[in-house]
């Protein structure tokens, strides 16, 4: 497990996602949802540094409006709690 | 490829056609998208073709931007991003037309591993099997609704499109010939993301959605472009591989993306914020 790929899924992990299993020969990941198992779109391996952190922290706002995340509902609790 | 392969190919695409596929035909007919780019230093002139000697450093830096490029059928790690894009719009599509438009875009996207693999075999058939994976962030980033995903074929394959009209006078004649229809798709792909776009700014919380968003993309898509004061430049042109630097070409880009993201209603990101190669 690489350091970035780390830093993705504990950054994800924050707002209720989790890392799938790599796809696409190692370098993609599904985002599922930590609530319900659904697909929330995809990252891949080749971030620099710090940006997955800063990206996620970044959209805070718009997992609580729900304009991201799953429909059940599930990133917008966790980020409010 | 030959004359009728590449009529089988045209022929099938022109089934495909829609109201609005191929987006390239709608944006070709109001004139010439795309800004001149035009090489404005001396430079002696070359003339390569396939199975002709090459210089080393041509070849090498040939090689390197075919490398870069990436849309060839024998690097794996391209079909396997063509599969992520499946895999997205199958869990992210707003509608069954949009989804579909998604497959016309891949369909022409193996169009192009088949044109650069052709190319890549008469350079170096070693070369045309080697698995090389996207290496820049922008392909990386996280994309988490299909407003990600229009700005993903809005900026980088517009991204595409400026580095086909490049190659239009390209030394490399196999890369000239081929650039027309590469430059035109690619276009077209970018077109697909900005109708997207379009469709999902028509609403007061689709546009807050995109304004938030483009912090995001508008960095990486100029970053795409490499830094400013690359050494490899100046070599590039005087081989006629390229015909402006770095900052030529993003200056170019920007103007463009910048416009069309202006009538869209969104309001422009600093250009030097959150930027990782100036």
């Amino acid at each position: 497990m690489s350091e970035i790929v780390e830093e993705i899924r504990t950054a994800y992990a924050r707002v209720g996602i989790q890392l799938d299993q790599p796809a696409a020969y190692g370098t993609y990941y599904r985002l599922l949802c930590a609530g319900c198992g659904r697909m929330v779109g995809n990252v891949g391996d080749r971030l620099l540094p710090g940006m997955a952190t800063e990206l996620v922290e970044r959209q805070r706002a718009l997992y609580a409006d729900g304009l991201l995340g799953c429909s059940c509902g599930h990133q917008q609790r966790s980020v409010a709690r | 490829m030959s004359a009728g392969e590449m009529d089988a190919i045209r022929e099938a695409e022109e089934r495909g056609r829609t109201d609005v596929w191929p987006f390239w035909r709608r944006a070709y007919a109001a004139g010439d998208p795309l800004p001149r780019i035009e090489c404005a230093v001396a430079r002696p002139t070359y003339r390569f073709d396939e199975g002709d000697a090459l210089p080393a450093e041509y070849r090498e830096l040939l090689t390197k931007m075919l490398r870069h490029e990436g849309e060839r059928a024998g690097n794996k790690s391209f079909l396997g991003f063509m599969g992520t894009c499946l895999d997205l719009a199958e869990a992210l599509y707003p509608t069954r037309e949009a989804r579909l438009v998604k497959a016309e875009y891949l369909a022409e996207e193996l169009k192009h591993a088949i044109m650069f693999h052709r190319l890549a075999v008469g350079l170096d058939r070693d070369f045309a099997l080697r698995d090389v994976p996207y290496a820049h962030y922008t392909f990386h980033l996280p994309r988490e609704t299909w407003a990600d995903d229009a700005y993903f074929h809005f900026f980088v394959d517009l991204n595409g499109a400026f580095h086909a009209r490049d190659w239009r006078e390209s030394s490399y004649l196999p890369l000239a010939k081929m650039s027309a229809t590469v430059e035109r798709d690619e276009l077209g792909h970018s077109e697909m993301g900005y109708h997207f776009l379009q469709e999902i700014c028509g609403d007061a919380r689709g546009r807050r959605l995109c304004q938030h968003l483009l912090e995001k993309w508008y960095p990486a898509a100029l970053d795409m472009f490499g830094r400013s004061d690359s050494k490899n430049a100046p070599v590039f042109i005087q081989w006629g591989l390229k015909s402006v630097d770095n900052a030529e070409i993003r200056r170019l880009y920007k103007g463009y993306v910048d416009a069309k993201l202006v009538a869209l209603g969104l309001d422009l990101p600093d250009e030097h914020k959150n930027r990782r190669f100036l």
